[in-house]
């Protein structure tokens, strides 16, 4: 017997999703978070799964981690006091940012207080030229002076950033050099050897969000290696990354960046296994927690990437599987205003107070509140029995905004959650957009504690034509470092028109780039198993000034063949733009490598369906589509492969319940999903 | 009556049509200025042209009360799968300038027009005298390139061939604009299928009544608003630099009556027309979109949760003379509208100031000056022509929080391009590219700093062109006792022995090894700077956002050893109590020196004498008028009369009152 454990650690809760292979048993488990002591309710999980399932801490031969430390440090602002090194002139890149703001409506609106604020940005001497050519060089006597009112302000790490560093990071190079000699005890990161990009806004950025997070990550990391020798679990830790892939813990410590959403991300991984076990290729992820829902979608199989994703009041531009989120979770307040308009979030009472039902202190009244209100909730122990349910007082939190909208109670509550999901509608419909998909074709894979409760209803607003809840809602984004491969993302900035005398700078930039994959890869990860590269590359017509990553084959770049890749561009760019331009020359910004490590596959058998219609446990009060319903109420564990039942229907569960409105039928699966369709 | 949880609902499920649009134009898009500035708008509106949602992600944000009933009207039988279109500032009042070009198409249900899907996008060029169609030289409409009446673009589903055939006859980047309108087609068609599909689900009675909930439900949020404000008259007056070329200040003038729930802003007294393209074209629209424009800044700001559409500038009503700046007679150029409408709205902000001083802000900058740089590069020979980045100043001093730095308020739409992308396209190295020291009005609450911008040049005969430069005399004002900002200015070499100031110019001509130098102006301050913390000068200093002069001189916070001095601050502060001044306005030396030549009563007497001549007379005599005036406009009219004896006669009797 050997396990396999993902772990995932989120606001409120820590996820377990452990996995033995000769048996093919999956266990999970939820625990409250210790945010005083993170980390420390990873020791409390494993002895309960010891405890509950068996799950022998020294037959953990792997061990798969997601956490939100690196980003809750962000969220907070608990992070390092840093120092910026920069080109002098140039002080203000990370203020100025890219000038446009969100709220371009108002007056008022203001951009986020920098992490690292304008009296420790140092401005040196020293110019690097887009070509790659050293105008002056760095002035290094400056450096002394620059250390000594660092030192005088107390911080704990330097950022190295200078102009066209992606081209050329000999200058960075030098400056973080000569600050280890002048001060050892300061850490130091350059930009470049965070994330060589071109665009210096953007890869300031994410260096500066690598050394915010670096002390509280290492710190974490001990924290966590201590807690793995005490429990005698032989596994060497890999972490979730942004990118959905994994890598060793101790590269943590210093990638750090790369971690920032490893939970998000891995949700998103967790959920497309989940499908593909089914045999749905087209998805539409629905991650709700406490505060926020997250969106994703899955085409042909593939998660979606960018870069850019807001981390708290920041862009992060390392390559991150694309998520939308928006401001409608369980903890969303719901409000009427003077005109008797019900408005529901972006306000949330977060986990902490919470939901008035929760009893943890929360008075405004939340989406939660209004399901505990309809009758949806409060059929099972919620989070393994963690939490307990007081509808009553949900009700007179609802009451005031009743009287004010001149509706019973119940109604009121429905409309809240109404509200909230054309609220979440306008989401899909940006993305959609933005993807030029039509969600009439996705299946809505609702999941984390509150996904299921909103997903068949979101579903119906967009008309997707299926949904999939899975077994274990509660543990997707565990479950995703259970089924993630070893991969990491490598890039060079090119800046070349395509054409033949291109190639040979383009051969040059692809080996360096496979080298360093194959060194991360085999020395940085220990990794002797099969490996994958996929090769791509930023590309864009002359004049453009945005570019589109196009997946390239080597061989084009080994054999010289510009026009191979040229006719990839005009091709992906009609995919996606719905146009293109064969006449204009193409350039190429970037290029790019992922080197994945496969890790063998995970397969869980689909179990025997036994066609029958299912039995209710009993039958419970609901509010749906405006009046009390008696409606079936199914217990998630009584639900065998092949049962069937129609909505409307509750099947509640240990970590969520699952609310179907009528207009669904609904069939489990062989691996144990409820599968719903929506009647025509 | 519609209840209001479906109201509500069917807002959301309006504006996700409406973002939806906006995403499928910016994903589909050719040029640069849809896909990096952003100049586009996309809307549904209902059958009569009123907008009901827009998008709130992408796009500019000027017409969000934008009616089209003008252009629609100009077309008659409608069948479903047509697309009307119109560039003419002077069709319909839908359009703005020539480079605007504003599509809309018809969704029919069972035979009727239930609403339309509308937007516009900003060609990169229409033809006319100059490459993108815009100088603030031109004077008369047709130098600013073709202009396209409202007509059928698409009939029936079918392109007009022949229309594209003369647009690309006309403009100097066809590829880019046909590319951009099909985008724009594109979207207006996603958007229709959106309302379709909405229809389907509420019903077409639901939404109609949508419809006009919608538009109720705004005008409610907007009358709440106009209610929380005293009744009254508050009149403020704002200028312009220049008229034009080396030309005299433009003056805006506005009477902002409030009374109960409704709202007249009287532009009477504003300049006439002028004989440049600065002229804002409005059509005697007493809701026209560019009037209303600061309207929607000030209402969002006091109501984020307003609901943006036509509906709520239904409490306005706009006056602005036939023949003035701001409603212009056919055919006066307004291709520079812009750097009006920015005066503009800042005319509308220190109105509402006046109103209402404990929830308004102090000026933002106002002057986003769009840099470009016609060059030729060296290492290919070939001649280049490359938008660099806009040069936007700050936010003006808010109630509870410092103006924001570099952009802000009116301008937070605006991108800029990172300085590695631009020196690897184009043939210029950046020397600075940052915020202005000392820039920021000073006040207890302090203006965001200035945009400052240097750069290198290798080649001879290097133009460079900053559109919509402004503000270079007229500070963004400050209130409540703080101070104005920091003028803009642009001069080449500064500092050297061959510095060469440059003034209000927008374009300049470089040589190998110049350096042009360009700062915005900073927003303006917001109560009196003796009031702020002196830790927060102190921080200030620190972040090297002010000087540690200035500090003193501005602030009266003396600094010793990298500390506040109390003793020394407290005494300097009670020394410069007395001469802190009075009045809700700032305007710094520039205008009060101006003011004190031409006080308002005297511009007033000007505009009087002007309003009572024919209209080409008008910008003529303003331009003599201000040459000969030593203090009294009448006597500076007496000598214009002399040097010019067919100067038509008029009745003074008004005007000399």
């Amino acid at each position: 017997m050997s396990w396999k454990l993902g772990v995932d650690i989120g606001g409120t809760f820590i996820d377990f999703c452990a996995f033995e292979a000769e048996t093919n048993r999956i266990c999970t488990l939820k625990v409250l978070t210790t945010p005083g002591a993170p980390g420390q309710e990873l020791g409390t999980g494993i002895r309960l799964l010891q405890d509950r399932h068996g799950v022998d801490p020294g037959q953990i031969d792997g061990f798969m981690h997601g956490t939100t430390v690196g980003i809750n440090t962000i969220i907070q602002r608990k992070g390092a006091k840093l120092a910026l090194v920069t080109n002098a002139g140039f002080e203000d890149v990370i203020e100025l940012a890219r000038l446009r703001m969100p709220q371009v409506y108002s007056l008022f609106c203001t951009r986020p207080e920098q992490l690292i604020t304008r009296d420790m940005v140092f401005g040196i001497a020293g110019r690097m030229l887009s070509d790659g050519r050293e105008e002056t060089a760095p002035d290094l006597a400056a450096l002394p002076g620059i250390v000594e009112a660092i030192r005088a302000k107390g911080a704990d790490g330097v950022i190295v950033a200078m102009l066209h560093a992606y081209r050329d990071p000999s200058q960075e190079h030098a400056v973080k050099t000569e600050l280890a000699r002048l001060a050892p005890d300061l850490y130091a990161f350059t930009s470049a050897e965070v994330w060589p990009v071109i665009r210096e806004y953007e890869r300031t950025t994410t260096a500066i969000l690598n050394g915010y997070v670096h002390p509280r990550i290492a710190g974490y990391l001990d924290g966590l290696y201590a807690t793995l020798e005490d429990l005698g679990a032989p596994a060497q830790p890999l972490l979730t990354k942004s990118n959905g892939g994994l890598m060793r813990a101790e590269e943590g410590r210093t990638a750090c960046v790369n971690m920032l959403l490893s939970g998000t991300a891995s949700g998103v991984i967790g959920a497309a296994w989940l499908a593909r076990q089914a045999g749905e290729d087209r998805i539409l992820t629905l991650d709700i927690g406490g505060t926020s829902a997250d969106l994703a979608v899955i085409i042909d199989g593939k998660p979606q990437f960018g870069t850019g994703e807001m981390i708290g009041d920041f862009p992060l531009h390392v390559p991150s599987v694309s998520v939308s989120s928006i401001g409608a979770g369980g903890g969303s307040i719901a409000s009427v205003d003077g005109f008797g308009v019900l408005k529901v979030g972006p306000e949330s009472a977060g986990s902490t107070p919470g939901p008035v039902c929760y009893g943890r202190g929360g008075t405004q009244p939340t989406i939660t509140d209004a399901m505990a209100v309809m009758g949806i909730l409060g059929h099972s122990d919620i989070a393994y029995g963690q939490l307990s349910m007081d509808v009553g007082a949900a009700r007179a939190a609802i009451a005031p905004l009743a009287e004010a909208m001149g509706r019973s109670i119940e109604a009121t509550a429905e409309a809240i959650v109404e509200i909230a999901i054309s609220e979440m509608f306008v989401e899909v419909e940006k993305m959609a957009a933005r993807y030029g998909i039509d969600m009439r074709d996705f299946t809505l894979v609702p999941f984390g504690g509150a996904g299921p409760l909103m997903g068949a209803f979101l579903a119906r607003e967009i008309g997707c034509a299926k949904v999939m809840a899975p077994r274990r809602p509660g543990v997707v984004s565990a479950l995703g470092g259970l089924v993630a491969d070893l991969k990491s993302d490598f890039i060079r900035t090119v800046f070349e028109e395509v054409g033949p005398g291109a190639m040979p700078r383009l051969a040059r930039a692809l080996a360096e780039l496979e080298a360093e994959g194959e060194a991360w890869l085999r020395q940085g990860q220990g990794f002797d198993g099969p490996a994958l590269s996929q090769v791509t590359a930023d590309l864009r017509y002359a004049g453009q000034s945005f570019e589109l990553e196009t997946a390239l084959d080597p061989a084009w770049i080994a054999e010289g063949d510009d026009a191979a890749i040229a006719a990839a561009f005009h091709a992906r760019h009609e995919e996606v733009y719905e146009f293109n331009d064969p006449g204009t020359p193409v350039e190429l910004i970037n290029l790019r490598l992922v080197k994945i490590g496969q890790r063998p596959g995970l397969e869980t058998l689909p179990a025997p369906l036994t066609e029958a219609e299912a039995q209710p446990d009993r039958l419970i009060e609901v509010w749906l589509d405006g009046a009390w319903r008696e409606v079936p109420l199914f217990l998630r564990e009584a639900l065998e492969a092949g049962y069937r039942f129609a909505g409307p229907a509750i099947v509640a569960q240990e970590d969520t319940t699952f609310a179907i409105p009528a207009g669904f039928a609904a069939k489990v699966d062989g691996h144990l999903n409820i599968m719903l369709e929506q009647e025509a | 009556m519609l209840d209001k949880v479906t109201l509500q609902i069917l807002a959301n499920h309006s504006r996700a049509a409406a973002e939806n649009m906006a995403h499928t134009l910016y994903r589909t898009a050719h040029s640069t200025f849809v896909k990096e500035t952003e100049d586009f708008t996309v809307m549904i509106l209902d059958p009569q042209g009123r907008t009901i949602a827009v998008p709130m992600d992408l796009g500019a944000t000027w017409h969000v009360g934008i009616t089209y009933d003008g252009a629609i009207d100009m077309i008659d039988d409608y069948r479903p799968g047509d697309i009307g279109f119109t560039n003419d500032p002077y069709s319909g009042f839908v359009a703005t300038h020539a480079p605007d070009t504003h599509l809309w198409m018809p969704v029919f249900h069972e035979g009727e027009i239930v609403c339309y899907a509308a937007g516009h996008i900003h060609n990169t060029d229409m033809g006319g005298a100059v490459a993108a169609s815009l100088s603030r030289s031109l004077t008369e409409i047709h130098q600013e390139g073709i202009r396209f009446p409202p007509m059928k673009l698409v009939n029936g589903g079918v392109m007009d061939e022949q229309v594209m055939r003369i647009m690309t006859a006309n403009v100097r980047k066809p590829d880019l604009n046909i590319g951009d309108t099909k985008a724009l087609i594109g979207a207006l068609k996603t958007g229709a299928k959106k309302v379709e599909g909405m229809i389907a689900k509420f019903g077409v009675d639901t939404f109609r009544a949508g419809l006009d909930g919608m538009l109720d439900y705004a005008e409610a949020q907007a009358r709440e608003i106009l209610g929380s404000i005293p009744d009254g008259t508050y009149t403020f007056c704002d200028y312009a630099d220049e008229d034009s070329q080396g030309g005299n200040p433009v003056r805006l003038k506005l009477a902002l009556t409030i009374r109960g729930e409704e709202a007249i802003l009287d532009f009477t007294g504003s300049d006439p027309q002028l004989a440049s393209s600065l002229n804002v074209p409005t059509g005697s629209d007493p809701r026209h979109t560019l009037l209303m424009v600061g309207v929607y800044y000030v209402l969002y700001t006091l109501n984020p949760k307003i609901l943006l559409n036509t509906g709520l500038t239904r409490p306005f009503t706009c006056i602005a003379p036939e023949g003035s700046v701001l409603n212009p007679v056919f055919p006066a150029a307004v291709g520079m509208r812009s750097l009006t409408c920015a005066r503009l709205r800042s005319l509308i902000f220190g109105a509402f100031g006046l109103a209402i001083p404990e929830r308004m802000p102090a000026a933002p900058a106002g002057s986003s000056s769009i840099v470009n740089v016609m060059t030729t590069d060296e290492r290919t020979r070939k001649s280049v022509i490359a938008a660099i980045n806009p040069v936007v100043g700050g936010g003006g001093g808010m109630p509870h929080r410092d103006g924001s730095n570099g952009s802000g308020a009116d301008a937070a739409y605006l991108k800029n391009t990172p300085i590695e992308i631009t020196e690897t396209e184009t043939p210029v190295r950046f020397e600075r590219y940052g915020l202005l020291q000392d820039s920021g009005g000073a006040g207890r609450w302090r203006g965001g700093l200035a945009t400052v911008m240097e750069f290198r040049v290798f080649t001879p005969g290097t133009r460079i062109t900053a559109r919509n430069r402004d503000r270079s005399v007229f500070r963004p004002w400050g209130i409540l006792g703080g101070r104005a900002a920091g003028p803009s200015d642009m001069n080449i070499n500064p500092g050297k022995a061959n510095e060469q100031p440059l003034g209000n110019t927008d374009i300049a001509v470089l040589q190998p090894g110049d350096v042009l130098h360009i700062h915005s102006a900073g927003g303006g301050g917001r109560g009196s700077p003796l009031e702020r913390e002196p830790w927060r000068v102190l921080l200030d200093v620190e972040r090297g956002y002010v000087s540690e002069a200035a500090a003193c001189a501005d602030y009266g916070v003396v600094l010793r050893d990298g500390a506040v001095d109390e003793e020394a601050t407290a005494e300097r502060r009670r020394a410069m109590a007395p001469r802190m001044g009075q009045g809700h306005f700032r305007f710094g030396p520039e205008r009060e020196a101006f003011e004190a030549v031409w006080t308002p009563a005297a511009y007033d007497q000007l505009t009087a004498i002007l309003d009572a001549l024919p209209l080409h007379w008008r910008f003529f005599a303003k331009t003599e008028i201000f040459h000969r005036m030593e203090g009294d406009v009448m006597d500076a009219l007496d000598a214009v009369r002399a040097d010019f004896p067919d100067f038509p006669a008029i009745r003074l009797a008004e005007a000399a009152e």
